[in-house]
C-alpha cells in the first residue's frame, strides 16, 4: 500500500509512475529539480492557484470584516439598506422597459388582481332569499318564507363562486407580484422582454448564483457551527448569571450571522413591547426564517418537535446552554402534556419567553389563519408580533407541499434579499369573560390589522385536511331554521 | 414563440364558443390548473380541494353539474368521468352575466340556458321531469346536516312546495289526478316574469391594465 508522500513530483516512482502531485495545494514553481517538460504546465497551474488563493482570501476578509464582526457586536454598516435601494431602482427600470415593450406591440399587460377575480356578493343568506321571493309570483301574498325552487339559486351561485375563486386555496400559493423582480420564478411567461432586459436578467442570475450564493452558504455554515460549538461550550459552565449572559450573546450572535446569511433586511417597530420573561410570544408564520428573524432581536425559548439530522444536533446543543422546550414526536399528540410543560415553563419567571406560531403551518403572508387555542389556554401574558415580508425581493413563503426544506433554503439563498417588517404589539392577557378561542381571535385580529394582512376565519390546517363538520353545519342550520321555523308557524295558524 | 401563437388561437376559439373575454379565460385557466393540480383534466375528486365548497349543502349537486352530459352538451343523460378546460368553461358560461348589449331574443335565450342548468340540477335521473322524489331529494340535501330537522319534516316541506308548484303549472287538479312531475316548460312557466338573471351570474372584476409580470 503506497503511503502518501509529499515527495518532489519530478522523480518518477520506482514503479515508473508519477506520484500524485501536491502542486495543487501549495504554491507551485518553487521546487528544485523540476523536470523540464513540466515547466509551462506548472507555471499555468501556479497562476491559477495564486488567483484562486487571492480571491478566496479577499472573499474571506470581506466576510469577516463587513459581515461577521458587526454581527458579533450587533452593529450594522448599512450596507444591506444601500443594496436594497439599488435593487429597487433596477426593478423600477425593468418594469418600465416591459411596459414600453408591451406598448410597442400594442398589447396590454395585466396586473393580476390579488384580491380575487370575481366580485363576491356581500348579502347574507337571509337577505338574498327574501329578495328572490319578494320578486316572486303573486301567490306569495303572505310574507312567511317557505321553501321554494328559487332557494337553490343562492347556494348554486355561492358554490360557483367558490369554485371560481376561493379564499382559502389562494392563501396557500405564493402571493402574486405586481412588479417583476428579475427572478424567473415569478410565475408568468416572458413575452415582453427585450434584449436589454434579458441581459440584465442573465447578469442577475450570475450575481445571485456565483457571487451571493457561495457567500451566503459560507456565512450560514459559520453561523450554525458557531451556534453549536458556542452553546455546547457554554453548557459546560456552572449555572449562574455569567452563563446566562454568555448564552444570550452566543445565541444572538449566531442568529445575526444567519440573518446576514440570508441578506435579510429587517425593520423592527415598537421595540419597547418586546416579550419579557414568563410571557408567550405569538407571531404569524410564513416560513422557517421567521424564527431566525425574531430570535436575532430577542432571546427566546424555542418550542418544537425534536428532529433528526442537522436540526437535531442544533437542538441538542442549544438546550445545553438554556432551557428550550423540545418535545418528542410521541409527546406532541398529547395536548395535556404539552400544555403542562409550557405552563411550568412560563410560571418560572427566570425562564425565557416562549416563541410559538399558533397557525401551525406556513401561510403565504397575505392573511392570518385561525390560531390554535392551545397556547392561549395557558394563562400567561401574550406578546403578539406581526411579521410582514415584502415580496418584491424574494418570496419567503414556504409551500411545504411544493418544496422540501433544502430546495426552499436554496431558493431563499438565491433570491436578492429578504425584506420584512416586524411589529411588536402591546401585550395582551385573557379577560375574565372570554374563553381561549375568543382570546386567540382577538390576538389574531390585532396581528392581522397591524401587518396589513387579511383576517380569515379559516383553519390553516385545511391545507392538508378537510373541513371540520361543525363549520358545515352552521350554514345549513341557518337555512333550515328559516324554513322550518316558518313552516311550523304556518301549520300552527 | 410558437407556443404563444397557438395558445392565443385557442383562446380566440374559446372566446367565440363560450363568450368569455381573453383575460377572463386566462384567469379561469389558472384556476383550472390550480384545481386540477396541473393536469389537463379535472375529476370529481379535484373539487375536494375547495374548502369553501364544503359549506355548501348542495355541494354534490353542484359538482355533479360539472360532469353532467346535458350541461356539457355531449348527450342527453349520464355523467362524464373527467372534463377538460373547454368543458370547464362551458359550465362556467352558464353563470356569465347577461350582456347589456344583447338584444331581447338573445337575452331570452340566455335566460333559458340558465334555467335549463338549474332544471338539470333538480332532474337527476335525466327523465325530463322533476318528480316528487327528486324534489324531496333536493330539499333534504338543502336541509341535511342539521341534526334537529327530521326526515319527516323535510318531506312535508317538499310535498307542500310541490303542491304549490303543481297548482301553478296545471291549475286546479282533480282529486284523483296524479301530477307526473315538473317538465321544463312548466319550470319555465314558474319563472316567467321573475328576474333571475341577477341571481344566476358571477361578476368578474375589471382587470386593470398596468404593466407587468408576464
Amino acid at each position: 500500500m503506497r503511503t502518501w508522500e509529499w515527495s518532489w513530483p519530478s522523480q518518477p516512482g520506482a514503479d515508473g509512475e508519477d506520484h500524485l502531485r501536491p502542486a495543487l495545494f501549495s504554491g507551485g514553481g518553487r521546487w528544485p529539480g523540476l523536470h523540464p517538460h513540466h515547466v509551462p504546465a506548472a507555471a499555468f497551474d501556479s497562476l491559477i492557484v495564486s488567483l484562486l488563493g487571492i480571491s478566496l482570501t479577499v472573499l474571506f476578509t470581506l466576510l469577516l470584516v463587513f459581515i461577521i464582526v458587526p454581527a458579533v457586536f450587533g452593529v450594522s454598516f448599512g450596507i444591506r439598506k444601500l443594496y436594497m435601494k439599488t435593487l429597487l431602482k433596477i426593478f423600477a427600470w425593468a418594469t418600465l422597459r416591459m411596459e414600453r415593450g408591451a406598448k410597442e406591440k400594442n398589447h396590454q399587460l395585466y396586473k393580476p388582481y390579488t384580491n380575487g377575480i370575481i366580485a363576491k356578493d356581500p348579502t347574507s343568506l337571509e337577505e338574498e332569499i327574501k329578495e328572490i321571493r319578494r320578486s316572486g309570483s303573486s301567490k306569495a301574498l303572505d310574507n312567511t318564507p317557505e321553501f321554494e325552487l328559487s332557494d337553490i339559486f343562492y347556494f348554486c351561485r355561492k358554490g360557483m363562486e367558490t369554485i371560481m375563486d376561493d379564499e382559502v386555496t389562494k392563501r396557500f400559493s405564493a402571493e402574486e407580484l405586481e412588479s417583476w423582480n428579475l427572478l424567473s420564478r415569478t410565475n408568468y411567461n416572458f413575452q415582453y422582454i427585450s434584449l436589454r432586459l434579458t441581459v440584465l436578467w442573465g447578469l442577475g442570475v450570475l450575481i445571485r448564483y456565483c457571487l451571493l450564493l457561495p457567500l451566503r452558504i459560507a456565512l450560514a455554515f459559520t453561523g450554525i457551527s458557531l451556534l453549536v460549538v458556542g452553546t455546547t461550550m457554554v453548557g459546560y459552565l456552572p449555572n449562574g448569571r455569567f452563563k446566562e449572559f454568555l448564552s444570550k450573546h452566543v445565541h444572538l450572535m449566531c442568529y445575526r450571522i444567519c440573518v446576514r446569511a440570508l441578506t435579510a433586511i429587517i425593520t423592527y417597530h415598537d421595540r419597547k413591547n418586546r416579550p419579557r420573561n414568563g410571557g408567550i410570544c405569538v407571531a404569524n408564520h410564513t416560513s422557517p426564517i421567521d424564527v431566525i428573524i425574531l430570535a436575532s432581536d430577542g432571546y427566546y425559548a424555542m418550542v418544537g418537535q425534536v428532529h433528526g439530522g442537522l436540526m437535531g444536533v442544533i437542538q441538542r446543543a442549544m438546550v445545553k446552554a438554556c432551557p428550550h422546550v423540545w418535545f418528542e414526536r410521541s409527546e406532541v399528540k398529547d395536548r395535556h402534556l404539552v400544555a403542562r410543560r409550557l405552563t411550568e415553563h412560563v410560571q418560572d419567571k427566570s425562564k425565557l419567553p416562549i416563541l410559538i406560531f399558533p397557525e401551525g403551518t406556513c401561510i403565504n403572508n397575505t392573511s392570518v389563519m385561525m390560531f390554535k387555542k392551545g397556547s392561549f389556554e395557558i394563562g400567561a401574558t401574550v406578546y403578539p408580533v406581526a411579521i410582514k415580508y415584502d415580496p418584491q425581493f424574494g418570496d419567503a413563503f414556504w409551500n411545504s407541499s411544493k418544496y422540501g426544506m433544502v430546495t426552499y433554503l436554496l431558493r431563499m439563498m438565491t433570491s436578492w434579499a429578504i425584506v420584512c417588517s416586524v411589529w411588536y404589539l402591546p401585550p395582551m392577557t385573557r379577560q375574565a369573560e372570554e374563553d381561549a378561542v375568543q382570546f386567540a381571535n382577538r390576538v389574531k385580529s390585532a396581528i392581522a390589522r397591524q401587518g396589513g394582512l387579511v383576517d380569515l376565519l379559516w383553519d390553516g390546517g385545511l391545507k392538508r385536511e378537510k373541513v371540520k363538520d361543525t363549520f358545515k353545519e352552521e350554514q345549513q342550520k341557518l337555512y333550515s331554521k328559516m324554513i322550518v321555523g316558518n313552516h311550523e308557524d304556518r301549520s300552527r295558524s | 414563440m410558437g407556443a404563444a401563437h397557438s395558445a392565443s388561437e385557442e383562446v380566440r376559439e374559446l372566446e367565440g364558443k363560450t363568450g368569455f373575454s381573453s383575460d377572463q379565460i386566462e384567469q379561469l385557466h389558472r384556476r383550472f390548473k390550480q384545481l386540477s393540480g396541473d393536469q389537463p383534466t379535472i375529476r370529481k375528486e379535484n373539487f375536494n380541494n375547495v374548502p369553501d365548497l364544503e359549506l355548501n349543502p348542495i355541494r354534490s349537486k353542484i359538482v355533479r353539474a360539472f360532469f353532467d352530459n346535458r350541461n356539457l352538451r355531449k348527450g342527453s343523460s349520464g355523467l362524464a368521468d373527467e372534463i377538460n378546460f373547454e368543458d370547464f368553461l362551458t359550465i362556467m358560461s352558464y353563470f356569465r352575466p347577461i350582456d347589456t348589449t344583447m338584444d331581447e331574443e338573445q337575452v331570452q335565450l340566455c335566460r333559458k340556458e340558465k334555467l335549463r342548468f338549474l332544471f338539470h340540477m333538480y332532474d337527476s335521473d335525466s327523465g325530463g321531469r322533476i318528480t316528487l322524489e327528486e324534489y324531496r331529494n333536493v330539499v333534504e340535501e338543502l336541509l341535511s346536516g342539521n341534526p334537529h330537522i327530521e326526515k319527516e319534516s323535510a318531506r312535508s316541506i317538499a310535498d307542500g312546495a310541490m303542491m304549490e308548484a303543481a297548482s301553478v303549472c296545471v291549475g286546479q287538479m282533480e282529486p284523483d289526478q296524479v301530477y307526473e312531475g315538473i317538465t321544463f316548460d312548466d319550470f319555465l312557466k314558474i319563472w316567467q316574469g321573475i328576474d333571475i338573471e341577477t341571481k344566476m351570474h358571477v361578476r368578474f372584476l375589471n382587470m386593470e391594465t398596468i404593466a407587468l409580470c408576464h
